[in-house]
């Protein structure tokens, strides 16, 4: 116990810091790859020519270790655009740019549930395209696609942890640096750990629970 | 725009880098499967206890991160046993890796099993015991040749996942390919020839792999 208390909980204050720059790359990653993968998804639905290229991208983001991803995209990137020019951004660049592959998909799958009928109807009535997708598909979509939305969170939590690699002051990050400065590996990693399951295992409660309700509601 | 000449100038290193990568996972996946069966097991058994276990077992390695994991495994786990067996202990990476990603993918696994096995009709089971038949050859004959075809594609995919996992070893140093792009990179001072030459093989075997279980699931499940 005085192992943790002299390791741990003296160390609170980066411990905290590092949770919190995990919480905002994969808030930040996930908000920016449901926003590309979403664009993606319509692009390959309304602009037939793109739909080649939209799906080696996608075929790329799914098919490539993350951790490979994440090097490249810091390592390598900047010497091809000119960007990113720093460590935070090359991490969510990194997260986003795999889960954005997998979110199109999502999106896609959710597009393809929701019944033509309910299109033609609309366009009978007149509803122009944009108000049709965003009144009468987005709904339904989001709908049945909430719950993979959150495993995809989860995955890219999962993820970040990885950012510590390139620098990127996260909870895993202040583990490592912490745990060299004191010599003590158990308390730091094993908190870190614990930090881990626990978040995840309660949003993975949090999404089975959505899933009930959403196939609940779709047999209604 | 790209000059990838470096990438193939080490292609030897590279090529050595990826049998580590191969040898962890072949490893990994063979610790994986084995603890995967056990918990499937323990999953489905009657005892309560031994179900919630297992329950929380799978949940549990299901919500860690493979590097997190990684890193307990290798600088905790050691220390740990050393005051249990009361010598000082080291794990080679290797074996660090070994165990974490077997650990990891073995929830996963578990959860494949579980659900092929559990999408064999109770029918069919009820008939082979209507006819007589004894439960180990009800389990060859009616149950697992049935539960196999159904979790195939699955177990392959989370293979092809498990791969990918692999690259993360070099964080504990074990020298796989990413290891070896780092310390060439660093020596060379040119990182974007070896790291795209990297992503990009990793894309073009990956998606060979991906395509390939695509047509044999596609395949498994015409019947």
């Amino acid at each position: 116990m005085e192992l943790w208390t002299r390791t741990l909980l003296a160390n609170a204050g980066p411990v905290l810091e590092g949770l919190r720059v995990t919480m905002s790359v994969s808030a930040i990653a996930f908000i920016v790859a449901a926003l590309v993968g979403l664009a993606i998804c319509f692009a390959r639905i309304y602009v037939p020519p793109l739909r080649r290229l939209l799906g080696a991208y996608i075929a790329f983001c799914r098919n490539t270790p993350i951790f490979v991803q994440l090097l490249w995209v810091a390592y390598a990137w900047y010497d091809l655009f000119a960007w990113p020019t720093d460590v935070f951004t090359a991490a969510w660049v990194a997260l986003a740019l795999q889960s954005s592959g997998y979110l199109a998909e999502t999106f896609r799958a959710g597009f393809e549930s929701v019944p033509d009928g309910h299109v033609e109807a609309a366009h009978a009535l007149g509803i122009s395209r944009f108000t049709t997708l965003r009144r009468i598909v987005m709904p339904q979509m989001l709908l049945t696609i909430a719950p993979s939305l959150m495993n995809q969170f989860i995955v890219v939590l999962k993820c970040s942890t990885l950012v510590s690699v390139i620098a990127v002051p996260d909870l895993m990050f202040q583990a490592i640096r912490l745990t060299n400065i004191w010599g003590e590996p158990v308390p730091f990693f094993t908190f870190v750990a614990v930090v881990f399951i626990v978040l995840i295992v309660s949003l993975s409660a949090i999404s089975k629970k959505l899933t009930d309700r959403v196939h609940a509601r779709l047999a209604a | 725009m790209f000059d990838l000449s470096l990438f193939w100038d080490y292609r030897v290193i590279l090529w050595q880098g990826l049998l580590i990568n191969i040898l962890v996972f072949v490893l990994s996946s063979g610790v994986g499967l084995a603890i995967g069966l056990l918990a499937c097991v323990g999953r489905l058994s009657s005892p309560a206890w031994l179900r919630r276990i297992s329950a929380g077992y799978i949940e549990g390695t299901r919500s860690t991160p493979e590097f997190v994991l990684l890193f307990w495994v290798h600088s905790v786990m050691p220390v740990l046993l050393s005051g249990l067996v009361g010598m000082r202990l080291h794990f080679n990476p290797i074996l660090s890796a070994t165990i974490a990603l077997g650990v990891v993918s073995s929830g996963y696994f578990a959860e494949t099993f579980r659900a092929g096995i559990q999408a064999v009709p109770r029918g069919h089971i009820e008939a082979a015991r209507a006819l007589g038949m004894t439960p180990p050859r009800i389990l060859r004959r009616i149950v697992l040749p049935q539960a196999v075809r159904i979790m195939l594609p699955e177990l392959m995919s989370q293979n092809i996942g498990l791969l990918k996992t692999t690259t993360l070893v070099s964080v504990i140093a074990v020298p796989d390919i990413m290891y070896q792009v780092g310390i060439i990179s660093q020596q060379e001072m040119k990182p974007l020839p070896l790291y795209t030459g990297t992503a990009m093989a990793f894309f073009i075997v990956i998606l060979a792999l991906t395509s390939l279980v695509d047509r044999v699931s596609y395949r498994l499940k015409r019947y």
